[in-house]
């Protein structure tokens, strides 16, 4: 199976103290190399303002990573462990490397038509000179 | 009515002052040219509307990510609603993109279903 690509985002309780985060973090990380997946990236964005009220409470502290996998049961068990970790209040993953590979297509079709395009303007110029030389030609028998 | 609307398509388009007493009479020939809705009725009201362009085909954008809440957020009621395509004047394509993109935002609470209370 083909690789995939995941985005997964958690928020912790705001008052939860950094170490609990990290450890969340570390059974995700652990859990998920188990399992033969790859955490590319975490991004800890910090304490934010959640858009409506979650479990009482307004603000949260964000968490983001990306992993790739080949075998999807993994996500199932990395939901399943932030569902039983306390601190966590919410949590999101979404699959991405569809839209990215729409995204990759989309801009190779781009850049094709971008080099296609000044070689297209290029050659407008060229026409009007050849019909221009004629006239020329047809003066000089009439003088 | 028709006393109202003079004055008002005078107003919209700067291009016509110099003929301004001339009036409805003067017609295709002069302000027309400038108008870039073409040939209309001289009599009905006439707005000149800008037109629209999807901003996300202007930043050559080629997905809409999620996570950016504050661009989706001019795309959002305050309550939390989708605008509509004749709203903001995005093309399809990217409507499409930015509806799942907004609903995606609001599962992860960047951006919020209803407003709070």
């Amino acid at each position: 199976m083909e690789e995939r690509q995941y985005d997964l985002i958690f928020i912790c309780r705001p008052d939860t103290p950094e170490a609990d985060i990290d450890k969340v973090i570390a059974t995700l990380e652990s859990t998920a190399t188990e399992k033969g997946a790859k955490i590319e990236s975490v991004a800890k964005w910090g304490r934010k303002r959640m858009a409506y009220r979650v479990q009482k409470l307004h603000e949260g502290y964000f968490v983001y990573m990306v992993i790739k996998t080949t075998h999807g049961e993994v996500v199932k068990e990395l939901e399943r462990r932030l569902k039983v970790a306390d601190p966590v209040i919410k949590y999101l993953t979404v699959r991405l490397d569809e839209e990215l590979k729409r995204q990759e297509k989309l801009k190779r079709h781009r850049e094709r038509r971008a080099a296609r395009r000044p070689r297209k303007v290029a050659a407008a110029p060229a026409a009007p000179v050849a019909p221009t030389a004629p006239p020329t030609e047809q003066s000089a028998p009439t003088a | 009515m028709a006393e109202e609307n003079a004055p008002q398509q005078q107003s919209h388009g700067p291009s016509s002052g110099g003929m301004r007493s001339s009036g409805p009479g003067a017609g295709p020939g002069g302000p027309g040219g400038g108008r870039p809705g073409g040939p209309a009725k001289r009599g009905k009201r006439n707005f000149v509307r800008k037109k629209k362009v999807c901003r996300f085909c202007v930043d050559k954008a080629d997905f809409i990510d999620y996570k950016k809440a504050e661009i989706l957020a001019p795309f959002i009621q305050e309550r939390g609603k989708i605008l509509p395509r004749r709203m903001t004047g995005t093309c399809s394509r990217h409507q499409r993109w930015l509806t799942v993109a907004i609903k995606r935002a609001q599962n992860i609470a960047l951006l919020p279903f209803a407003a709070e209370l």
